[in-house]
């Protein structure tokens, strides 16, 4: 029992690592579509000097956490696969066409139309993919998905389209601009480019505000079409609530001051809280009200050698993502050795 | 469209759609680091020229083999829903090393491709060694999985329960040394080759360049080692089959009955309805030799299999023979061309129908991995799991895998279009010549000078 419930929080880390790193990019995405103003393009350009070296390994969290439920929780694998198959498969159509997007649009030279093509499809499949995986995530937690007699029982369409679940898509989404524009700031004041920094600051702010806004919607709708999430929010996830709310508010704060390296922390720890307070709140259910940790866990030995497999991987993983993450984005990120080659670095 | 055949023929057409790319991305990163290597060693700029081209292709390539791959990796469980449970409680453990692999692969591609200049020459070099370690270690542990699916072990079976589970002697199932071994050659075959082609065209449209010449040597000797090894590897595996899936070696080699001194059958069509093999090819007592050097020697047919548990013997018979022939094909290619290039002082041979045989050899590779595939899969049907499960049973109850199936074939139709249009760009406009001290020079960069029309002068 300890060791599936450390394998869970294991997982709930690989959530929580891909809405921060993966869902930045998904923001980004968002912002590089409502680009406007004299500043359109290099709103767009910042963009993708952004995302451009970490997209790939930001993504492969949503990939690790699929094979690990595969691996740890197979039961639920299933039944997710089988209850939300509409939803996931057009998720699955966005991320492809994202990244696929991505990668043409910034390798493309020559031809403006197929890039704006290719730029559109970015933008496009980056703001409905969040929002489906947010309705997606709002379906599991509703209670309305079913494994009972050895068959799945769920509606296909209302789980992931009812009010709570639309309202929790659009928080996913602007949860994701939100991340994405505190990232720029700090990118935009890296390359001291102030007026840049001022622009994402008050994107920042709206798109926060809009989350927030939303949140509270879905806090409203909770207790009738998700009661048993609404039950853990009010006990034991309170406390994990409320501080993920003042970190909100902190995070406006530090934006207002414009101090952006300590807003980008913040809005970081209020993700990893928003969504601590969610799975917490459906202890010690994984898909309610059928499937729990012990229920639907795969053996002792296959958890074990999981957990093991993890540990040997994350030696090798911490240390590579700490050098990427230092050579691209640190704090004094290393200076281009050459500016010949600017298209490279 | 039948249910089931849409989930199958969309399995087919994404896992045929991913190989190719990750086969470049298990091959190409031993060939950047070979050439980044000795353009450090020599301080030549022509390898530097050649690692830095082939890097600027590998970014697209290894983007759409991280968004093909995605789409397999949600197929098996969205497809496959029972097939995904059964194997994750039992086999998952591969999937999940193989995740650590793709981060470590993702990590230094982004070092690798975005570091030219923020990394010292060493270190960027020394980046390109976990990038072809991780690619051989995710394809080594996806084809455990594979493996897995063709000789299942690690658990036991009571009353449909699975019990006893252990992890290890899943990934050591008795097909993974064959497997394994056979596959990460054949990327190494088929990418080795493909370059060479590409330098071999060059050549025979006139432009023999030191560069173009360098190109196709290293391509083309990553190939000749790795291929020798890969006819002589697929031997074993076949023999190995003979036991392990006696219905798909059967199938393989046109066997419909059973019997002592069994032919050899090159081509032709063996109907399973009939009983007959039409238009092959026969050599007398030859598969009954190259089975077990034995003239008159009992080999299975399919007869002794029943009509449900069979596999469709005429796809698997020709994919085999087709695999056999490219592999002959590129052995005898690389033989004769380094016979000729030694023989003729290391000059590269000016035999235009040698040159047009390795630009032939070039789509072969891939034409050999893809038809090796055909044979390892349909060769498995009816099961998904050998003896265990059904593919029938492990399908997804969703309807629409029909709508899935033509959204994503045209999603595969797009990306493969946009691909190949951007790298025969991208081979149309090499990046400029330039010397060594060039690649070098430390220069302050003023980043915030350079206009964004400069940066677009500096990719042309
Ligand atoms: C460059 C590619 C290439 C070449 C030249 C060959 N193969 Fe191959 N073959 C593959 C690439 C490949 C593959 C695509 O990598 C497969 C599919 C699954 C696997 O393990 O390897 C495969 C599968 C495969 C299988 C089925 C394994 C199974 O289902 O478990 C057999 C029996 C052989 N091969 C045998 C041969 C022989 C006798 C060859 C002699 C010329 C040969 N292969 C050349
Ligand atoms: C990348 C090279 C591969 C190719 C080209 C390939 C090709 C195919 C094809 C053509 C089918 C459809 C067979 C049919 O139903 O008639 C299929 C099915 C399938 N493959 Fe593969 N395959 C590859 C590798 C793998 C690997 C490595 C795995 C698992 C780890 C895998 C898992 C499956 C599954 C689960 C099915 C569906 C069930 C079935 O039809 O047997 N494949 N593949
Ligand atoms: C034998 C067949 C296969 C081989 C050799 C192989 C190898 C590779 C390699 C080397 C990559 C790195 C990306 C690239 O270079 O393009 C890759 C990507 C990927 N593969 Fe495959 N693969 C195979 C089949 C499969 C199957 C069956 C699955 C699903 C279960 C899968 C899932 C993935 C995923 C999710 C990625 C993306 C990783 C990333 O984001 O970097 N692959 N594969």
């Amino acid at each position: 029992m300890i060791l599936t419930g450390i394998v869970m929080a294991l997982l709930w880390g690989c959530i929580i690592a891909y809405a921060v790193l993966g869902g930045a990019d998904f923001g980004g995405g968002v912002w590089s579509l409502l680009a406007s103003g004299p500043t359109a393009a290099r709103q767009q350009r910042l963009i993708e000097h952004a995302i451009g070296p970490v997209w790939e390994a930001n993504s492969v969290w949503l990939i690790y956490l699929v094979v690990g439920l595969l691996t740890a929780f197979p039961l639920v694998a299933y039944t997710l696969a089988v209850a939300l198959f509409v939803p996931f498969t057009l998720a699955l159509l966005g991320i492809v066409l994202r990244g696929a997007a991505f990668a043409f649009e910034t390798h493309i030279t020559g031809s403006v139309n197929l890039r704006q093509a290719w730029g559109h499809t970015f933008s496009t499949a980056s703001t409905i993919t969040p929002f489906l995986l947010g309705a997606g995530a709002a379906a599991v937690a509703s209670g309305q998905i079913h494994y009972r007699n050895g068959a799945v029982q769920a509606d296909r369409f209302t789980p992931w389209l009812m009010p709570f679940a639309l309202v929790m898509g659009a928080v996913a989404l602007s949860l994701c601009a939100t991340l994405a524009a505190v990232y720029l700031t700090v990118e935009a004041s890296h390359q001291k480019d102030h007026e840049m920094a001022e622009v994402f600051r008050l994107r920042a702010l709206i798109a926060g505000a809009v989350t927030a806004g939303f949140g509270l919607l879905g806090l409203l709708l909770a207790p009738g079409e998700a009661p048993i999430i609404w039950h853990g929010l009010g006990h034991q996830a309170l406390p994990v609530v409320i501080i993920t709310m003042l970190l909100g508010l902190g995070t406006a704060f530090a934006l207002y001051l414009r101090r952006y390296l300590l807003a980008r922390g913040l809005v970081i720890a209020m993700t990893a809280g928003l969504l601590s307070a969610w799975g917490l709140a459906q202890m010690p259910y994984i898909v309610p009200p059928d499937l729990t940790l012990s229920n639907s866990a795969s053996s002792p030995a296959m958890l074990g050698a999981f957990l093991g497999s993890a540990i040997v991987g994350m030696a090798f993983l911490l240390p590579s993502l700490w050098f990427l993450f230092r050579v691209f984005k640190g704090n004094q990120p290393t200076p281009a050795v050459r500016g010949r080659d600017l298209e490279e670095s | 469209m039948s249910h089931l055949f849409s989930a199958r023929a969309q399995m087919g057409t994404s896992l045929a759609f991913h190989i190719i790319f990750s086969v470049l991305g298990v091959g190409l990163p031993v060939l950047l680091c070979v050439a980044e290597g000795l353009a450090l060693r020599y301080k030549d700029p022509h390898w530097m020229r050649l690692a830095r081209q082939w890097s600027k292709a590998f970014a697209i390539v290894f983007a759409i083999g991280a968004v093909s791959g995605v789409i397999v990796e949600f197929e098996i469980a969205l497809l496959w829903p029972s097939f995904a449970r059964f194997i994750g409680g039992v086999a998952g453990l591969p999937f999940a090393m193989e995740g650590f692999a793709f981060f470590l692969e993702g990590i230094f591609l982004g070092l690798y491709l975005y570091g030219w200049n923020r990394l010292s020459p060493r270190a960027h070099w020394l980046c390109s060694f976990p990038l072809w370690i991780s690619g051989g270690a995710s394809a080594w542990f996806i084809m455990t999985a594979n493996s897995w699916m063709n000789s299942p072990a690690g658990f036991t079976l009571k009353n449909g329960v699975i019990t006893n589970v252990r992890p290890f002697a899943a990934i050591a199932n008795p097909a993974t040394p064959y497997e394994t071994t056979h596959m990460i050659l054949g990327c190494y075959v088929a990418v080795g080759f493909a370059v060479a082609a590409v330098y071999a065209f060059a050549w025979l449209r006139g432009q023999r360049t030191a560069y173009n010449r360098k190109g196709l040597l290293l391509g083309l000797a990553m190939a000749s080692i790795a291929i020798p090894l890969q006819v002589v590897s697929g031997d074993p595996n076949a023999r190995f089959l003979e036991t392990s899936q006696p219905a798909k070696y059967a199938a393989m080699e046109g066997l419909l009955h059973s019997g002592r001194g069994q032919p050899l059958y090159i081509l032709g069509i063996p109907d399973q309805k009939t009983g007959q093999v039409y238009l092959a090819i026969q050599i007398p007592h030859g598969e009954s030799l190259l089975a077990h050097f034995n003239l008159n020697s009992y080999s299975k047919g399919l007869d002794q299999i029943p009509k449900a548990d069979q596999p469709n013997a005429i796809v698997v018979h020709l994919t085999f023979d087709l695999m056999v022939f490219c592999g002959f094909f590129l052995l005898l290619a690389a033989l004769l061309f380094w016979w000729f290039f030694l023989r003729g002082n290391r000059t590269l041979p000016d035999k235009r129908w040698l040159l047009w045989g390795l630009v032939a050899c070039g789509p072969l590779g891939f034409l050999a991995i893809e038809s090796g595939w055909m044979v390892t899969e349909e060769g498995r049907q009816p099961w998904v799991i050998y003896g265990i499960m059904r593919v029938s049973d492990a399908a997804t109850p969703s309807p629409w895998v029909n709508v899935s199936f033509a959204i994503f074939s045209l999603v595969y139709v797009v990306l493969g279009a946009t691909l190949v249009l951007l790298l025969l760009r991208l081979a149309r406009n090499p990046l400029p010549e330039r010397t060594w001290e060039e690649y070098f020079v430390t220069t302050p960069a003023p980043q915030a000078a350079i206009s964004p029309d400069k940066m677009q002068e500096a990719t042309e």
